[in-house]
């Protein structure tokens, strides 16, 4: 019980410490680019798990709500100088649309074919983001027009400094989102699907309401963050913000890693992966090039393989063993 | 410190965890420390290349073009106008994906100090790279031809090649030139190409220019990437009764094709769009039915051999256009850095911007100079038709730059 009290405590001395970090920084340098983009795929994860932690829908096509609001923002921007806060709204909105059509024939499905099923229509959306190529810009990608000296209102800055602090700002939102889904009653019928889907409904749960409900969020919360990505990066191409590999697997993984349906897990996901990928990359992407990924690659099994439920479990296990609290840990609590 | 405290297991455990944490450190603090080394009197320079995933051959290709040239810098004394200052090549993989480059860039310049930056083959590598270097001021030299990287008003980037719409107008504009040439009007051509972003876009400008000339496209057919079975597609070419074939489409798939349609006895001529046509693999694939393929290609190794055989001697192969492009771009970043005098981006600029560069590595490129327009276009440019020839690639078109012959079979 006092784990629960300590927790916001823990989350708020974290915001603290992470607004701060910044102060010692390079604004516009390389560990500060890092740190965005560990922010940004934090909640990313954390957006992935109200529908694969808390439900256990594993969604393998996230990418395509990423992309568009990355898309949709950027188009409106390019074409109409409509601010991208608008702009990410209207992706929202679209983001929740495709989500709807999309679940209402496969939230039905269970398991691997509901994997199957939103990886294919991921696919399908960059299909067509690369053939579109009079309003996506196609397979060459589409870049956010330059304003050198910056607004708010256009979302476009000097430094990523205030880059930073929207995500940080991004994150804390996705983060109490996902805490208020997860102890509402949303979160107990979508825990009850996880547990035994027949058996929730059998005391009454409307599975397929509570499902479609949460992909409507996660949807929506990752649509945004595709706005915001864009006008980090200011340049992005189909095969990025609808990669399989680049963005939907990268979701599910850092939650996993983390560990799932935990609040915690896509921070500490997010907080290894991102890093660890960024110095395997930078030890050896002069020397031997493949190596990076493999080197990445390797230390992803293991950490798996150590620990099956994620680095959360890992980090309670070896407290638990110091505190003497024994092996046993209880993984309902974030 | 931690003796001080604790039970037996904790201090094991204390004591290991403080090495683990110890070696991380150390292990982060490396590559700061190396630079340090390298930047005491060294220009560095940063260079970003697909060196592992699907481009990785070309990213390989373009660095040895680059090294090639910063080593003949060296060697030769370095910079004269800096006291003799070495180049050092700051060497990365970009990855295949764009937010990875956009990152390395950014590590470049805030942790080597780059004074510039080459790369990074692959477009949508180098539009990401080119967000980040024109936020810092950092000049981007590049042989990506996507017409977008010049199209966005931005002052830091450079494009030493001729556009991709130009390239893909030269491509059909050639071609006809070449049947004319011949004797034979170019009357029905056959498109075949991969169902890729890649091939797609490549097949649709082939399509609208042959529109806009009034040529019929007798035969337009997609096929799968990594397709086994060509024979139904030659099948289809010999029925159409085309007089010139344009296969669009990668290493592998364009070997296979040639390969089934020389088998066939089918000659007409094929014409490729850079990429695999181009490389030493076709030609080690294919044999002697590589000979008479053309292809378009923003640069050829005949046009500068005083240069390029320097290449062949060091690597063991002829020099590839996209390492004579970057070895160019690294000839008047040299230029640049002599006349600059400082190794300060924005002094580099602007001599990039103003200079006309026909000297050393610069004269490689057609037109024997290098210069960069407002956009950062280079207009010296101009795309070239190359042919196999008995296991060479000859410019033979356009005719004021051609070194041999063309072999045309109508």
């Amino acid at each position: 019980m006092t784990r629960q009290r300590l927790l916001p405590v823990l989350l708020f001395a974290g915001v603290i410490i992470l607004a701060l970090i910044p102060l010692g920084l390079d604004p516009r340098g390389y560990e500060m680019r890092i740190l965005c983009i560990t922010l940004l795929f934090a909640s990313l994860g954390q957006a992935w798990n109200i529908v694969g932690g808390l439900a256990n829908q594993i969604s393998l096509g996230h990418a395509a709500y990423f992309g568009i609001g990355a898309y949709t923002s950027t188009i409106l921007l390019k074409l109409f100088s409509l601010s991208p806060w608008l702009g990410g709204v209207i992706g929202m909105i679209l983001a929740v649309a495709f989500a709807l059509l999309l679940s209402l024939p496969t939230a039905r499905l269970k398991g691997h074919y509901y994997a199957l099923a939103t990886l294919a229509a991921g696919e399908a959306i960059r299909v067509i983001a690369n053939s579109w190529a009079d309003v996506t810009g196609g397979p060459v990608g589409i870049s956010v027009p330059y304003l050198p000296d910056g607004s708010l209102w256009m979302m476009q800055f000097s430094t990523v400094l205030p880059n930073y602090y929207l995500f940080l700002a991004a994150l804390v939102v996705i983060c109490l989102v996902f805490w208020k889904i997860k102890s509402g009653a949303l979160g107990y019928r979508l825990r009850a699907i996880k547990e035994n889907e027949q058996a929730a409904e059998v005391i009454g749960v409307d599975t397929y309401r509570s499902k479609l409900i949460a992909a409507c969020v996660s949807a929506a919360i990752t649509a945004f963050l595709g706005t915001l990505y864009a006008q980090f990066q200011f340049f992005f191409d189909p095969d990025t913000v609808f990669g399989v590999a680049t963005i939907s697997v990268k979701m599910a993984l850092i939650a996993i890693l983390g560990g799932v349906g935990r609040l915690s897990g896509p921070l500490v996901g997010a907080a290894f992966i991102i890093p660890m990928e960024e110095m395997a990359n930078s030890y050896f992407g002069s020397s031997a090039a493949g190596l990076s990924q493999f080197a990445y690659g390797a230390i992803l099994v293991l950490v798996i393989l150590l620990n099956p439920h994620g680095l959360t479990a890992l980090f309670a296990q070896l407290r638990d063993r110091f505190t003497g609290k024994g092996g046993s840990h209880d993984r309902s609590v974030a | 410190m931690s003796k001080s405290f604790g039970t037996e297991a904790q201090r094991a455990t204390g004591l290991s965890r403080r090495a683990v944490l110890a070696t991380g450190a150390a292990a982060l603090a490396t590559p700061a420390l190396t630079g340090r080394v390298f930047a005491q009197d060294a220009v560095n320079v940063g260079v970003i290349m697909p060196l592992s995933g699907p481009n990785a051959q070309f990213g390989i290709n373009s660095r040895n073009g680059i090294q090639l040239v910063a080593d003949e810098i060296n060697a030769n004394g370095g910079i004269k106008s800096m006291g003799g200052a070495p180049i050092n090549l700051v060497i990365a993989d970009a990855t295949s994906n764009p937010t990875q480059a956009a990152t390395v860039a950014q590590r470049m310049m805030s942790q080597d100090n780059v004074v510039s930056v080459l790369g990074a083959f692959a477009s949508s590598l180098t539009l990401a790279i080119s967000e980040v270097t024109e936020r810092r001021g950092v000049p981007l030299l590049t042989m990506s031809f996507s017409d977008q990287i010049t199209d966005r008003g931005f002052r830091n980037v450079f494009q030493i090649v001729s556009v991709g719409s130009q390239i893909g107008a030269a491509t059909f504009d050639y071609t006809r030139a070449l049947a004319e040439q011949a004797g034979t009007t170019l009357e029905r051509i056959a498109i075949m190409y991969e169902d890729t972003a890649y091939g797609t876009s490549q097949s649709a400008g082939l399509r609208s220019a042959a529109a806009a000339a009034g040529i019929e496209v007798v035969m337009d057919e997609a096929y799968p990437l990594g397709i086994t079975d060509v024979s139904p597609l030659i099948n289809q070419l010999r029925r159409s009764d085309a007089q010139v074939v344009f296969p669009v489409s990668y290493l592998n798939d364009s070997l296979l094709i040639v390969r089934a349609m020389r088998q066939q006895g089918i000659t007409i001529p094929t014409v490729g769009g850079a990429a695999g046509y181009i490389i030493p693999d076709f030609r080690d694939g294919l044999g002697e039915l590589a000979d008479n393929v053309l292809s378009i290609s923003p640069a050829a190794y005949d046009q500068a051999p005083e240069y390029t055989e320097r290449f062949r001697e060091k690597f063991g192969y002829f020099m590839v256009h996209e390492a004579q492009e970057h070895a160019a771009c690294m000839g008047c970043l040299h230029a640049a850095l002599e006349s600059a005098g400082k190794a300060d981006p924005d002094a580099i600029r602007e001599h990039l911007q103003n200079d006309v560069f026909d000297q050393g590595w610069a004269t490689v490129m057609t037109g024997g100079k290098v210069e960069f327009d407002d956009k950062g276009r280079n207009p010296h440019a101009s795309p070239l038709m190359v042919q196999w020839q008995n296991g060479e690639l000859a410019t033979v078109y356009p005719k004021e730059l051609a070194k041999a012959e063309v072999v045309w079979n109508s």
